[in-house]
């Protein structure tokens, strides 16, 4: 369910909590879905069980996740507000640095890379609308 | 706030006048997996072996359980597990033999547990230990540790000549007895991927001392490579503070540094005139620029 990298450098509980915030917001893992219990998710990645509950935790307080009495957690059910876009900024900050530190070996000034970007973005955006279409 | 299972305060021990741990002060909690990290004859051992009691401090002292570990009643000693780094096995007996003895010094042995394992880990109760493999030796010892069912778990070297097959069914195993938050395992290895895994907390015992020990995730955020690029050169000398090493390379740099935070970023690019960019490390690279 998750791909989790012990060795990667960044903590698991990062990468963890990451992925399931990701999968709620896409709606991979819809509202209602159960996740696996803290053992079990412990046991399968051979990680630490502390590790699984402090995300448990901190995404139940973030609105993410639902406790359930005696079952298991689920992808929280309230349609809750979405978070300011700061915020969710603040998601897309790796993968910012990534490119920059890319662009940036390969010599490429930020307004190349502006320009870059704005394509792709267009780019994607004609795909994702197209791909939508048939459905409605 | 739980009552920790371990406190240690400014622990010591010499030998003949000769140091071998100093200033040692931690505390273990219900539900910790600690990962003890050091080179071979850096103190890992004797950290180990003062928390079981198993020799008197020379400084500071150790309690578990609330009692001191050097003089501890024997209801405590029922709540302990441990596997030496040398095994303790008597090579006349057969595994349930050995077994049987164990079990005899303690009134809530899971014997189901002990027959569940060995049969997942592969281990033939009727075979006489003499006739055991280093790591079936292993096995049977790590066995013997769990089936009374300790609160707190101790490991010195556990798995070192564990397959990778047998090592995974022991960290499952290690997961087992944390999973419920109610027991902790303290556990030296050289094997840094297992303890990268499962280990909540960090020590490292460098040159006798308890040389860096918290959180993991605080270890992976304070202890990083920073990537220096200065375009109108760097300055002649690369001022940061708690810096391990430095590294220049034209008009940049790698330093490692100690005690990072998120917060020394800007201020410190500003004071260089430099861009930083942060790597965290694996916990592997970690120890390695930590001994270089």
């Amino acid at each position: 369910m998750f791909i989790l990298k012990p060795h990667s450098g960044v903590p698991i509980y990062r990468q963890l909590s990451e992925q399931i915030r990701r999968m709620a917001a896409s709606g991979q893992l819809q509202p209602g879905t159960e996740l696996p219990s803290i053992r079990d998710l412990a046991m399968q990645h051979a990680i630490n069980p502390m590790t699984v509950s402090k995300v448990y935790s901190l995404l139940e307080a973030e609105g993410v996740l639902e406790r359930n009495r005696g079952k298991p957690m689920t992808i929280a059910k309230v349609a809750r507000a979405q978070s300011p876009a700061p915020k969710r900024l603040q998601q897309l900050e790796p993968h910012l640095e990534q490119l920059v530190l890319a662009a940036r070996q390969l010599e490429l000034g930020e307004s190349d890379v502006a320009k870059a970007l704005r394509n792709t973005w267009e780019k994607t955006d004609e795909r994702s609308v197209r791909r939508r279409t048939p459905a409605r | 706030m739980s009552v920790p299972y371990a406190v240690a305060h400014q622990l010591g021990k010499a030998f003949y006048g000769k140091r071998v741990l100093e200033n040692a002060s931690f505390t273990v909690e219900p539900g910790d997996i600690v990962g003890v990290l050091g080179k071979n004859g850096a103190g890992k051992t004797t950290l180990l072996e003062l928390m079981l009691g198993f020799t008197p401090p020379s400084a500071g002292g150790v309690e578990l359980f609330g009692h001191a570990s050097y003089r501890l009643p024997g209801a405590a000693k029922a709540r302990l597990g441990f596997v030496p780094q040398q095994d303790e096995l008597v090579n006349q007996l057969t595994a349930a033999d050995q077994i049987g003895v164990i079990a005899s010094f303690y009134p809530r042995w899971d014997d189901a547990l002990v027959t569940r394992l060995a049969r997942e880990w592969e281990l033939d109760l009727g075979e006489r230990i003499k006739g055991m493999s280093v790591g079936q030796r292993q096995k049977l010892s790590i066995l013997l540790a769990l089936g009374h069912r300790p609160d707190l778990l101790i490991l010195d070297e556990p798995v070192a000549s564990l397959d990778p097959v047998a090592r995974r069914q022991f960290l499952e195993q290690i997961i087992d007895v944390a999973a419920d938050g109610a027991r902790a395992v303290v556990f030296s290895s050289h094997i840094v991927s297992d303890v990268e895994r499962l280990a909540n907390k960090i020590w490292i015992v460098k040159d006798h001392r308890l040389y860096w020990q918290g959180d993991f995730d605080a270890l992976k955020d304070s202890i990083v490579r920073l990537h220096l690029r200065a375009p109108r050169g760097l300055p002649d000398t690369i001022a940061i503070p708690s810096a391990l090493s430095v590294q220049r390379n034209g008009s940049s740099a790698t330093v490692v540094v100690r005690d990072w935070s998120d917060g020394l970023h800007s201020e410190t690019a500003g004071k260089l005139g430099v861009e930083i960019e942060v790597e965290q490390l694996t916990l592997e690279d970690i120890f390695l620029e930590l001994h270089r």
